[in-house]
């Protein structure tokens, strides 16, 4: 009965590692790094952490000009319709 | 939803990485697909029930809908490609089909909106654009999901090694599923608003006529 979660367990842990196995042969991103400019250096260093910041830093700019878009799209609109009444009224 | 984006924003910190700390890019890179996929689908739907019932609503719906996936796909072509350069080495790699064919396929995704430009009456334009949509999405699950898998890449779940079943660690589940309902969530918002924008613009345009 003990044995069945007990290899569950195994068998997770030694499938997390197939990422390992089957790419880090192909991926050399850390290669060559110690001749790479010093802005990539900066960025690979503590464990590559400022490439997680630079990819939500990425989502939230795109987010942001899509937002402000809409939003100078809204304006103008907004003054269109005043324009409209102001004539109306007048 | 708003909720939702923030936990899965806030979660990732006291996860266990795989390989690097770059592991955590599962939470932002691999949901804008999954957000981009759900837009496309919804703008082929909307293409579809146009094609169907020649209203003006579904057109706007359609093009809103698409135009929220490429936004979300442009995001996701870009965080591909910053992690590439510190996984792969290289910013882009013509080894890697899948960033390959996800490029072309937003190529054919700014078609679409060059070829809204070039028509100047709404229902020829609406018609044409609903047709072209019908194509375009067609070829996104092939070039974003056959294609790949087929073959040698650089990709995690490609080449035989599924992307999620069994090599990610259980734990990163719990944010990663979140993560991507709260990007859905966020691309439905951004779509209602742009969508009571255009109404709000058609009905004034009438007016004015």
């Amino acid at each position: 009965m003990r044995f069945i979660p007990i290899q569950a367990q195994e068998d997770t842990v030694a499938a997390a590692d197939t990422l390992t196995e089957s790419y880090s042969p192909k991926w050399d991103g850390t290669a060559g790094l110690d001749q790479a400019s010093p802005l990539i250096q900066t960025a690979a260093s503590y464990d590559l952490i400022f490439i997680v910041l630079g990819v939500s830093l990425i989502i939230w700019f795109v987010l942001l000009f899509f937002i402000i878009r809409v939003d100078k799209k809204v304006s103008k609109l907004e003054g269109e319709i005043e324009k409209a009444n102001a004539e109306r009224n007048s | 939803m708003t909720v939702v984006i923030s936990v899965g924003f806030l979660i990732p910190i006291p996860d266990i990485p795989i390989l690097k700390e770059s592991a955590r890019n599962l939470f932002l890179h691999v949901p804008m697909w999954f957000t981009m996929s759900v837009c496309f689908a919804a703008g082929l739907y909307y293409s579809i029930r146009y094609l169907n019932n020649p209203i003006m609503k579904f057109d706007r719906k359609a093009e809103t809908a698409t135009q929220i996936g490429l936004i979300f796909g442009i995001c996701g072509l870009l965080t591909g490609s910053i992690w590439a350069r510190f996984t792969w080495g290289t910013w882009w790699t013509f080894a890697e089909p899948r960033m390959n064919l996800s490029a072309l396929g937003m190529m054919i995704y700014v078609a679409y909106f060059v070829l809204r430009t070039a028509f100047n009456n709404p229902e020829k334009r609406a018609k044409i654009a609903a047709v072209f949509n019908v194509f375009a999405a067609t070829t996104i699950p092939f070039l974003l999901y056959i294609i790949p898998r087929q073959l040698p890449s650089l990709h995690p779940g490609a080449d035989g090694n599924p992307a999620f079943s069994e090599i990610t660690a259980p734990e990163l589940r719990y944010i990663f599923y979140p993560a991507v309902i709260g990007f859905i969530g966020l691309a439905v918002w951004l779509n209602d608003i742009l969508n009571r924008y255009k109404t709000v613009k058609h009905l004034t345009d009438q007016q004015r006529t």
